[in-house]
């Protein structure tokens, strides 16, 4: 790579936008008021929110069963007797009591790709769902997992608690943390193709079924509602 | 359903005949479209699946009630970053740099050629893994790589239907819609030695499943396009639906990202309207099945060599024309030829472009300097579907109109136009329209000149020479007996 095609192509870029560009501080007041006039709130209540997403899950073939926090282990245990299949992998981070006894675990220390891709599936827990599209956000945390292990195994089953259900995409990024996470997958359903004649197909390369449990928080109580309220104004761009 | 040899049923060519994409070399927009005109089943292919996009995106479109102001708030971010560019490509590659990644810069195509093959070079690499990425296409990546001995295996299924189909894309978000499942059956079961494989979609998903499960556990090296570049963060992301670019971007031991210098957003959360925008427009679903972020090299968790290729090739000069500017903001989701009355009888091929359709019609002559593809901004009807449905409001026609003028400005000053019919035409009515009593004279000469063509009816329908192919598809009414003027002095001489 040679420096000066750095430097010939941010002159020309500089050149072209001359009359447009500012400076650090210039740019920083022009961003902060572009229009976003669009919705950044949901409308719908706890129990709504929810029924859209399980309907949203749905209809892209996620399998989804909801249960109540205590009724959770049981409610992993009978998904994994449920799929027929007996070999599964954990994050490191998964909540030992998780991980239902009668399966064969291996918990992922640094599993190489070969041993992934033996596994039957795979049991996390994601960062968020979004209501409006169906889609879970991972950002990997120990509980979230490696990106490879949500990626290899043909069976997922992703578990969600009713409080990290949001109704709209600006919700969720509301929610993400500030500076923003390095490691983002976001699964809207199984692995899919329509490649073929516009033929929706289920399962390419990714797992091929994606089971959803939905835990219901007890009590339900108003302080799911916060998000719609604590939208963070859109920040200014700032640099170093 | 019965099934040809696959050369031979894709686009009627001749066995081992490619479509030509490179502007340079590709004919002109109408005799191209010729032969796929004559080609009943790529047509059926292709109004078949811009049908089933356009109703599946109709439908969610109409579903959010913020469409609109979703795409005020898109057009307003990508202006901001285009105006802004400098500043945000310096930012990424701190932040990008930061984070364990290298950046590396291309002032054109054979630049970031080079670049990447120096990095394969330097890995030791036989074959690499892709992603489908449009920006390796513009450059000619993988016959370059070829060339030096490196294997070049697209994952995306379309990308294999075409590669292994010897073919070239036809559609920037779903490449290979203008090949049935009948073709795909033959080019799968010759290819792959899979005799017995059915035409159901299922059973070539499958066998595409099994063809690449060895390679993503096997090649150390991948190369990927970027959807957007994010300056706060140094991250890039990619949306894809399958799943081989999350292979791609996870099990190599390296990877390398090429991405047009446009396609920088300033911040994190501009997502959050681009990414409502993006799958509604370009496959109709409200999400994309998988969207992958990444920031440099995160340690046990995916490559742990990243490489970033930035590349200009054409663009900074687009960003200097203030109208044509917008032209960059484009999220590359295709809703533009999916709408397109033009590109849906013609397919993609016919651009002799990667990047076919209104938004190829506009990218493509300006990516080279107006030098090449300069019969496709009159390969349109200007009935503004494009501008219509873009989500970042790319006012497409207004475009076309821009370059049509800059093609013409060109070839007035070309000496091979010098006797060109229409231009001397032109240079012809110039001259008459100047002075009225040549104008005058001319009128009668055409009075006389026209009337043995004139028909009982009163119209003239056929015309000989040069005008005979102009009359093909059109009649003329014949000249009246007497022009306004002529009539208005007899008028003032009766009374
Ligand atoms: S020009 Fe607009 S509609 Fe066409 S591909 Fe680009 S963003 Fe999509």
């Amino acid at each position: 790579m040679s420096a000066s095609s750095r430097q010939a192509i941010l002159d020309r870029v500089r050149a072209a936008t001359s009359a447009t560009a500012g400076d650090h501080a210039q740019l920083a007041s022009t961003y902060s008021v572009l229009p976003y006039p669009y919705i950044h709130a949901g409308k719908l209540d706890a129990a709504a929110r929810i029924a859209l997403l399980v309907a949203r899950l749905r209809e892209y073939d996620a399998e989804v069963v909801e249960c109540m926090g205590g009724e959770l282990p049981a409610a992993i245990a009978a998904q994994l007797a449920a799929s027929g299949r007996h070999s599964f992998l954990a994050p490191p981070g998964l909540p030992a009591e998780w991980l239902a006894s009668g399966f064969e675990w291996k918990i992922d220390r640094g599993l190489s790709a070969e041993e992934i891709d033996q596994a039957d599936g795979v049991v996390t827990a994601a960062f968020c769902a979004i209501a409006d599209s169906g889609t879970l956000a991972l950002h990997h945390s120990p509980g979230e997992g490696r990106r490879v292990l949500t990626l290899l195994p043909d069976w997922h089953l992703c578990v969600v608690r009713a409080s990290q259900a949001v109704e709209t995409l600006p919700e969720y990024f509301a929610r993400c943390p500030s500076p923003p996470p390095a490691l983002v997958t976001w699964i809207s359903g199984p692995s899919a193709t329509a490649d073929i004649e516009m033929t929706r197909i289920k399962g390419v390369h990714g797992p091929r079924f994606l089971h959803v449990i939905l835990v219901h928080d007890e009590p339900i109580h108003d302080k799911e509602k916060s998000p719609h309220h604590s939208l963070r104004l859109k920040e200014a761009p700032h640099f170093d | 359903m019965s099934h040809g040899p696959a050369d031979d049923a894709i686009a009627g060519r001749a066995p081992g005949d490619r479509p030509v994409l490179d502007p340079a070399l590709a004919p002109p927009f109408p005799i191209a479209a010729l032969p796929v005109l004559r080609n009943l089943q790529l047509r059926k292919n292709v109004a078949h699946a811009t049908d089933v996009i356009q109703a599946k995106r109709a439908h969610l479109v109409a579903e959010k009630t913020d469409w609109q102001q979703l795409r005020t708030a898109a057009a307003g971010i990508r202006t901001h970053a285009l105006e802004n560019l400098g500043a945000y490509l310096e930012q990424f590659e701190a932040r990008c740099t930061a984070a364990g990644g290298v950046v590396h810069w291309a002032a054109d195509a054979e630049e970031a050629r080079r670049i990447i093959l120096e990095l394969l070079r330097e890995e030791n690499a036989t074959e690499v893994i892709k992603i489908k990425t449009m920006t390796s296409a513009e450059i000619q990546l993988n016959p370059f790589l070829e060339a030096d001995g490196i294997r070049a295996s697209e994952t995306d299924l379309a990308e294999i239907i075409l590669q292994l189909g010897n073919d070239e894309p036809s559609h920037i978000v779903v490449p290979a819609l203008h090949v049935n499942r009948g073709q795909v059956r033959e080019i799968f079961a010759r290819t792959m030695g899979l005799p017995e494989l059915t035409d159901d979609p299922e059973a070539l998903t499958a066998a595409a499943r099994n063809y690449l499960r060895k390679k993503f556990l096997s090649v150390p090296t991948a190369i990927s396009g970027a959807n957007f570049l994010i300056a706060e963060t140094g991250s890039v992301a990619v949306v894809e639906s399958e799943g081989n670019g999350r292979m791609c971007l996870t099990l190599p031991r390296t990877l390398i990202t090429l991405a047009g210098i446009e396609k920088v957003l300033p911040r994190f959360q501009d997502l959050e309207v681009m990414l409502q925008m993006l799958a509604r427009s370009a496959t109709g679903e409200r999400m994309n099945p998988y969207t992958s972020l990444w920031t440099g090299v995160r340690r046990g968790d995916g490559p742990q060599n990243f490489h970033v290729v930035l590349l200009d090739n054409g663009r900074s000069a687009i960003l200097a024309r203030e109208r044509q500017r917008q032209t960059l903001r484009c999220i590359r989701c295709a809703a533009c030829m999916n709408a397109c009355p033009v590109y849906r009888q013609t397919g993609g091929h016919a651009y002799g472009s990667v990047y076919p359709g209104p938004i190829g019609a506009i990218l493509t002559p300006q990516l080279t300097g107006m030098r090449y593809a300069k019969s496709l901004p009159y390969a349109s009807s200007l009935c503004g579907a494009c501008y219509e449905v873009c989500p970042v409001k790319i006012n497409i026609p207004e475009i076309l109109i821009d370059l049509r003028a800059q093609v013409t400005d060109q070839e007035r000053h070309e000496a091979v136009r010098l006797f060109d019919p229409m231009y001397l035409g032109m240079r012809i009515a110039n001259l008459l329209f100047a002075r009225a009593w040549l104008f005058h004279a001319a009128q009668r000469m055409a009075r006389i000149g026209l009337r043995v063509f004139t028909q009982r009816d009163g119209w003239i329908h056929s015309l000989p020479g040069m005008g005979a192919k102009w009359a093909q598809s059109r009649d003329l009414r014949g000249l009246p007996r007497q022009t306004f003027h002529e009539w208005w002095a007899r008028r003032k001489e009766v009374k």
